[in-house]
């Protein structure tokens, strides 16, 4: 198996820290309504998993599409979503059907809100995160 | 006739839940494209390669969104529209009796 590559790395902790901020904000938000039960808890771990497993596979997708010539890595990303499709349908339909719905369904978004905010980390640290990333 | 109703019911969700997967196979091309002109952009400046990943990664996890909006509502109207719907029918015919 190739090594993963750093950037690949870097993007999928960034994505995983964001998706544990929100999951625990989305926590409190079920706690402060009241709707807090383990069915929202293992929803949530279940979906914040699948978010996170997603993006890393599609960064180790990505990083051997790169390898190859432009065709074949079109082909590649293209079979890699349907599949990555595939294990979201299954992993948010035992989520829905065996816990919360909800805490279910909406963490599969929170990469999404991530990149979102993406522009803003940047600033922060004056454009360096997207500059030293892959280098090797 | 409730058979029949509650058939239908079925039949539309599973349709409709169909119909929702067909905004499935975009991000799938659009995530190609968007690997392909990398590829291209990273051969012809090799220097790039990093900040290209990290563009790109980023544009593929929003290029999915689309997919998950699509994926979302195949999964609502699978698992849990028939339920809602077949009990709205049942108080409906409830309240006509």
């Amino acid at each position: 198996m190739s090594k993963l590559d750093p950037t690949v790395r870097k993007e999928t902790l960034y994505i995983s820290a964001w998706v544990l901020i929100l999951s625990a904000v989305m926590q409190a938000v079920f706690l402060v309504f009241g709707k807090w039960n383990f069915g929202v808890l293992f929803g949530n771990l279940l979906s914040g998993i699948c978010a996170c497993l997603n993006f890393l596979l599609m960064g180790i997708t990505v990083q051997k599409a790169l390898e190859k010539d432009s065709d074949d890595a079109k082909t590649t990303m293209k079979f890699s979503q349907t599949l990555r499709m595939l294990m979201q349908f299954g992993f948010a339909a035992v989520g829905v059907i065996f816990f919360n719905p909800i805490a279910s369904i909406i963490p599969l978004f929170f990469p999404r809100i991530a990149v979102t905010f993406r522009p803003l980390m940047d600033k922060r640290s004056g454009g360096q995160n997207t500059d030293k990333g892959g280098e090797q | 006739m409730m058979e029949l109703a509650i058939g239908i019911i079925l039949g539309c969700c599973a349709l409709g839940a169909g119909m929702a997967m067909i905004a499935g196979i975009g991000p799938g091309i659009g995530e190609g494209n968007a690997v392909a002109s990398a590829c291209e952009a990273i051969g012809r400046q090799p220097e790039c390669k990093g900040s290209v990943t990290t563009t790109m990664l980023m544009g593929c996890a929003v290029a999915e969104t689309t997919g998950l909006y699509a994926l979302v509502i195949a999964i609502l109207l699978i698992f849990l529209a028939p339920g809602r719907f077949v009990n709205i029918l049942m108080d409906t015919m409830l309240s006509l009796k």
